[in-house]
């Protein structure tokens, strides 16, 4: 690698690339969310930098021909089905993983059964429980049906990440607990549980993100009170301003003082158990 | 009174249909150590979890001082385990790693510390009590494991490979350092390993096993002496196998037919008749090595009989022991270790032309299978 200088600079140039398209769309919507308003449009250039938008969506500013965003129910709706799905997800996962530690009888057909809510198209899984809830009379809502879709949707992450966890784990710190008298249950609470601790939040992390900002399976679970991808979306369809890309800054400040959070977490958790669940092995 | 453990019949069918253990028996007296030993797949370390009750009991009863245990879960039977990764617990430190088992059997903190303190000075570990384990040495680690084991008072210490992840150095001190606490703890050890030395070196009985099966139960000088089976045979000693078939016997000394004339060995088992296959099993440090200047006549008749012409290939001298191949009438090479004493006179003469002799009592005869 050293001496082939071409090769080098190529990668580092569609690295440079692949970097750029990522965050290219962010950094353009984060600087016009800094447009002045309420004249200033969705687009290049900046009339004038201010943080209006900002104000606007807080209701901090003079009443304007721009609606203020209907997005407070719909904030409060997403992140309480985002909690409550995630310690489902998590408290199921980790259950599944758990079972799955010993072969059964079936074990492989129930694996892919599992992972089927992850790989079906979601807008099928939303229509499909729209349908049956329809067929069997249930009121759909975002804290019946979607809640359910969800739990479908972000269950297989969070199984997958604790399966590969327990992969990891060596069983027989858990059978050194037994032999010492230590009921399972007990185990489970106090020796298992806190070295498979990282992989518990990162399936967390995993189902809250996914659930936040799920927006297809929701689409036709919901009901008639959205989530809050669907209240963005709704907006989309009468005139864009850039409250929206306020809107979208602040909600990216969140999912990262969300994985601010979880690394201080990992980092507190490695510290207190720093061979994490796998004593290497001495040959 | 009863046994301290006791197996009867006990076997192992794993849910793919393989037998691990057949017809397992055995019983230990209190404060006996034992060792199962023998290759890997071969149901011991099977049925080492099965008494621990890692593993379930396909047929059979397992008793622990009279007591069936059968059907008691793993944490309600009176043993402990010791793992060959040790197996400690990482988040917590080494005192709370050994008492842990203590807090919840519901010990008081200041009676848990006691006890704790108690095992850990008979094992040298005061020093690092408050120390994360995981930056001390694989035999500190493993006295960790057995402090930790051994806090709980079990009956019955059961022990995986313990010494398996340790270098030969250390492997030694450890097993003279766990011979000695057994022998001051008076408690039942149950040790598995495929190293056969180290079963001979700690063991009261071993148990030979072989896929599954139980070869022979024996304290180590008579299964290094007398095996019973051809395995034993190959698996414990430095071993020459003579296959012939039993000629004439006298008492527990049978005549063996074999390529290199009448052989006379000891018969361990009764129920062989004459005619029937067997196999004269040597020892390598049985045979005596005597130079071709010597008189076989003589030698026929200090020997019984015991005499065998070969030809020297090989011989290093390492301390005090010679290694020696010697190539005998058909070919076959044979590796023996002689004291340098008894293999002077070969040296001396400058021969290579040998007579191999042993005594009668020193070969034993097994049937062939």
């Amino acid at each position: 690698m050293e001496n082939r200088p071409a090769l080098r600079s190529a990668l580092a140039i569609y690295t440079m690339l692949f970097i750029g398209f990522l965050y290219a769309p962010f950094v353009v919507l984060g600087i016009l969310s800094f447009q002045s308003g309420p004249e200033g449009g969705p687009q290049f250039p900046i009339i004038e930098w201010s943080t209006y938008w900002y104000e606007h969506i807080f209701g901090l500013t003079p009443p304007s021909r721009v609606a203020p965003l209907p997005i407070g129910e719909a904030l409060v709706r997403s992140m309480t089905l985002a909690f409550v799905t995630m310690v489902t997800s998590t408290v199921l996962g980790t259950m599944t993983a758990q079972a799955f530690r010993r072969r059964f009888k079936g074990s492989g057909f129930v694996f892919y059964l599992v992972v089927l809510g992850m790989i079906v198209p979601g807008v099928l899984v939303g229509l499909g429980i729209a349908l049956v809830a329809n067929d069997l009379s249930i009121a759909r809502a975002w804290w019946g049906t979607a809640f359910v879709t969800h739990v479908l949707y972000t269950f297989p992450f969070a199984f997958l990440v604790m399966l590969a966890i327990f992969n990891r784990f060596d069983k027989s710190i858990e059978e050194a607990a037994w032999s010492l008298g230590v009921p399972p249950i007990r185990t489970f609470r106090k020796v298992t549980f806190p070295l498979i601790f990282p992989g518990i939040l990162s399936s967390m992390l995993f189902a809250f993100t996914l659930s936040y900002d799920e927006f297809p399976r929701t689409l036709f679970a919901a009901g008639a009170d959205l989530t809050l991808p669907l209240a963005i979306y709704g907006t989309f369809s009468v005139e864009i301003h850039p409250n929206i890309f306020a809107f979208g800054v602040l909600t990216t400040l969140f999912s990262f003082s969300l994985l601010a959070v979880y690394g201080v977490l990992m980092a507190a958790s490695v510290r207190s158990a720093k061979k994490i669940a796998i004593q290497e092995d001495i040959e | 009174m009863a046994y301290d453990l006791e197996l009867t019949g006990v076997e192992k069918v794993y849910d793919n249909g393989t037998m691990a253990v057949r017809n397992f028996d055995l019983q230990v007296e209190k404060g006996e150590f034992i060792s199962f030993v023998g290759p890997s797949g071969c149901g011991k370390t099977t049925t080492l979890r099965m008494i621990a009750g890692f593993e379930s009991i396909t047929s059979g009863e397992i008793q622990i001082r009279g007591r069936r245990i059968n059907e008691l879960p793993a944490e309600q039977r009176p043993t402990s385990t010791i793992f060959q990764n040790y197996a400690l617990f990482p988040h917590m430190t080494v005192r709370q790693n050994i008492e842990y088992g203590l807090s919840v059997k519901g010990f008081k903190a200041a009676q848990r510390r006691e006890k704790a303190e108690g095992i850990m000075a008979k094992l040298e570990l005061l020093e690092v009590a408050d120390r994360r384990h995981d930056v001390l040495s694989g035999g500190q680690r493993q006295r960790i494991a057995l402090a930790r084991g051994l806090a709980v008072e079990p009956d019955i210490l059961l022990l995986d490979e313990p010494l398996g992840s340790l270098d030969a150095n250390l492997r030694k001190s450890i097993q003279n350092e766990l011979k000695l606490l057994q022998r001051n703890l008076g408690i039942t050890f149950i040790f598995v390993t495929h190293a056969q030395s180290e079963a001979l070196v700690l063991s009261d009985r071993v148990v030979v096993m072989n896929r599954g099966e139980v070869e022979q139960i024996s304290p180590p000088y008579e299964l290094y002496t007398r095996p019973k089976t051809s395995f034993v045979a190959q698996f414990i000693g430095r071993n020459t196998n003579i296959p012939g078939t039993i000629k004439d016997r006298d008492g527990d000394i049978v005549v063996v037919d074999t390529i290199y004339g009448a052989l006379r060995g000891f018969l361990t088992d009764g129920a062989l008749e004459d005619g029937a296959q067997v196999i004269a099993v040597v020892p390598s440090e049985a045979i005596d090595v005597h130079p071709d200047s010597i008189d076989r006549e003589e030698l026929v008749g200090r020997y019984q009989g015991n005499v065998v012409e070969g030809q020297v290939r090989a011989a290093y001298v390492v301390g005090h022991t010679v290694f020696n191949a010697i190539e005998l009438s058909d070919g076959r090479e044979v590796n023996i270790e002689s004291h340098i004493e008894k293999y002077r006179n070969v040296f001396e003469t400058g021969t290579s032309r040998v007579h191999l002799t042993w005594l009668p009592n020193e070969a034993t005869v097994i049937g062939k299978g």
